[in-house]
């Protein structure tokens, strides 16, 4: 009766799923997907992450750079018309992509995208918005990166595992000094035609294009450039410890991570996270997985596996914090064996972590952040994988293929990073890695 | 804006109206920079535009780091130069090639930003 229950709904599931094919409109790619939404969200996708910034924190001052003056008008004219149409505009920057997102009503796609294409083609990168918009909100970000332990751990593990490229951290650093020139020349770098796409939702393929190739035709300046590239990425892993300020609100917080840079390995990470998993599908109650059930024992502790997939490589691990940094010692303690014990996993166990990866996968693509966040890479790089094939790929995964996995990512010097009181907090030796 | 960051001038009409008329009133129009005699104390005529304004506060925040630097090196000799009671040495005086509005550009970008602003403080939406 399940088991049929289960067919049926995978059968319609299959059949409702429309999915973007990706098309091209004067030298942009396009993908629009649309599933009846009464909003419309527009994301320009520049491969412009921290990943081939050219100078530390360029990357960071070109999100922040998004939406100022350009040829059609001042940065006080777009928002106020962006207003008065009702729209949201808003810029994200991820270590290998920059979204430009522009959310707003159905009908209004020309004036988005026109508005878009000129913040491609003809932003101005003057010196005093530089200095009175844009590095204000910079040095924001980056305090607030720095006095939250969570997101500091991960930005410093990236650096250990990756080291350049993928290491790059998120922030402009206090460090380097940033001109608007340089953000120019970057922007001039990254804003070519063939680094961009333009994923929709809530619009048809065939409509954005046709949008795409009236606003971003003939009048968009931007040349054909090349795509942007960097060196292949190289897993290298390391330790680092930080004191966290007393008077911080954030709690202690280690870090232990494993790197992988076959792309293949990505599906198989994907199920290791779910095994570990550290999120508890009910409340109130912790769950089963072996990190909720040690985060348990820890008053107000937290231990959550996560798994960071990039284009050439992928970041494994589990994040741990507690209230106290003798807690989150207790609980890494706990957690490393865990992590240990991931060489040996029952095949009960992987199948309840391949049906929970699926499911991640699924309700990821529901909301439109997913969607775009998904879609949007792929859009860019020619095809959009149909959530079929991205269900194949998990299914195909074994407790043998799980293991296999787990051996090769041991293999490697792990990156462990803490921050905390570092009297306490454990070396990573001392973690048994 | 008649009571704007700066002076009240009708220099550009009076070019396009007659070419002829404002050429010939140059002669005049030098002498009485002269006679004002701040080129004489080091000074340029955008070191004169009234500072306590918002408007030219922000386009004195504008200025290269070159520009901010000579503008308060010309502003201490001025002062200087006041408290001595006397103008420059006359092979130091700010030749009139030199005296160029550096700011003034600025001081009118600033203008049309903040009337930018009210416009749209102020504007009346028509919806088709």
């Amino acid at each position: 009766m399940f088991s049929r229950q289960l067919a049926t709904r995978t059968a319609r599931a299959a059949a409702a799923r429309s999915y973007a094919t990706v098309s091209e409109a004067s030298g942009v790619k396009v993908a629009g997907i649309d599933n009846g939404q009464p909003t419309t969200t527009i994301s320009v996708v520049v491969k412009a992450g921290s990943r081939y910034e050219t100078r530390p924190g360029v990357a960071h001052a070109l999100k922040n750079f998004a939406f100022k003056t350009t040829k059609n008008g001042s940065g006080l004219k777009t928002v106020r018309e962006t207003e008065l149409y009702g729209g949201v505009l808003s810029s994200a920057l991820t270590r290998e992509h920059l979204f430009l997102n522009a959310e707003f009503l159905r009908g209004d796609e020309d004036y988005f995208l026109s508005l878009l294409s000129s913040v491609l083609s003809s932003t101005k990168f003057t010196a005093h918005e530089f200095a009175e918009l844009v590095a204000p909100t910079i040095e924001g970000d980056s305090l607030a990166a720095l006095s939250s332990p969570t997101t500091l751990a991960f930005d410093i593990a990236h650096n250990l595992a990756f080291r350049r490229g993928l290491g790059n951290s998120l922030f402009a650093s206090p460090h380097v000094a940033l001109t608007a020139e340089q953000v120019k020349e970057y922007g001039a770098q990254a804003y070519a035609k063939s680094n961009v796409a333009v994923v929709g939702t809530g619009i048809s393929t065939e409509a954005l294009e046709k949008a795409v190739a009236k606003a971003f035709g003939g009048a968009s300046a931007s040349s054909a450039g090349s795509s942007a590239s960097g060196p292949a990425t190289k897993y290298y892993g390391g330790e680092q410890r930080l004191p966290l300020d007393v008077h911080a609100d954030g709690k202690p917080t280690m870090l232990i991570a494993f790197g992988s840079t076959d792309a293949s390995a990505t599906p198989a990470l994907a199920v290791l996270k779910n095994i570990l998993g550290g999120e508890s599908d009910l409340k109130w109650v912790p769950g089963t997985s072996p990190l909720s059930l040690a985060a348990e024992k820890v008053p107000g502790g937290s231990a959550k596996a996560f798994v960071l997939p990039y284009s050439d490589a992928s970041l494994f691990g589990v994040v741990v914090s507690a209230p106290t940094s003798e807690g989150v010692k207790a609980l890494a303690q706990d957690v490393a064996a865990a992590i240990k014990g991931l060489g040996q996993v029952g095949e009960e166990a992987v199948k309840k972590a391949v049906a929970k990866a699926k499911f991640e996968v699924a309700s990821a693509v529901e909301n439109k952040q997913g969607l775009i966040a998904l879609a949007g890479p792929q859009v860019l790089s020619g095809s959009v994988k149909s959530l079929e094939e991205a269900f194949g790929a998990i299914e195909k995964t074994s407790a043998e293929s799980v293991s296999k996995a787990a051996e090769a990512l041991f293999k490697a010097k792990p990156t462990v990073v803490a921050v905390g009181d570092l009297a306490v907090l454990p070396y990573a030796d001392e973690l048994g890695f | 804006m008649v009571w704007g960051p700066l002076a009240i001038t009708f220099a550009p009409q009076l070019k396009a109206v007659a070419p002829g008329l404002f050429e010939s009133l140059r002669p005049l129009a030098n002498m009485l920079v002269k006679a004002s005699g701040y080129r004489a104390m080091g000074l340029k005529y955008d070191d004169l535009l009234m500072e306590e304004r918002e408007d030219v506060q922000k386009a004195i925040g504008r200025l290269t780091p070159e520009q901010a630097y000579d503008r308060s090196f010309r502003l201490r000799t001025a002062i200087q130069q006041s408290i001595l009671h006397k103008p420059l040495p006359k092979d130091q005086w700010v030749k009139p090639e030199e005296d160029v509005r550096y700011m003034t550009p600025i001081v009118r970008e600033v203008e049309a930003e903040n009337a930018e602003r009210a416009f749209y403080d102020t504007v009346q939406v028509e919806r088709k």
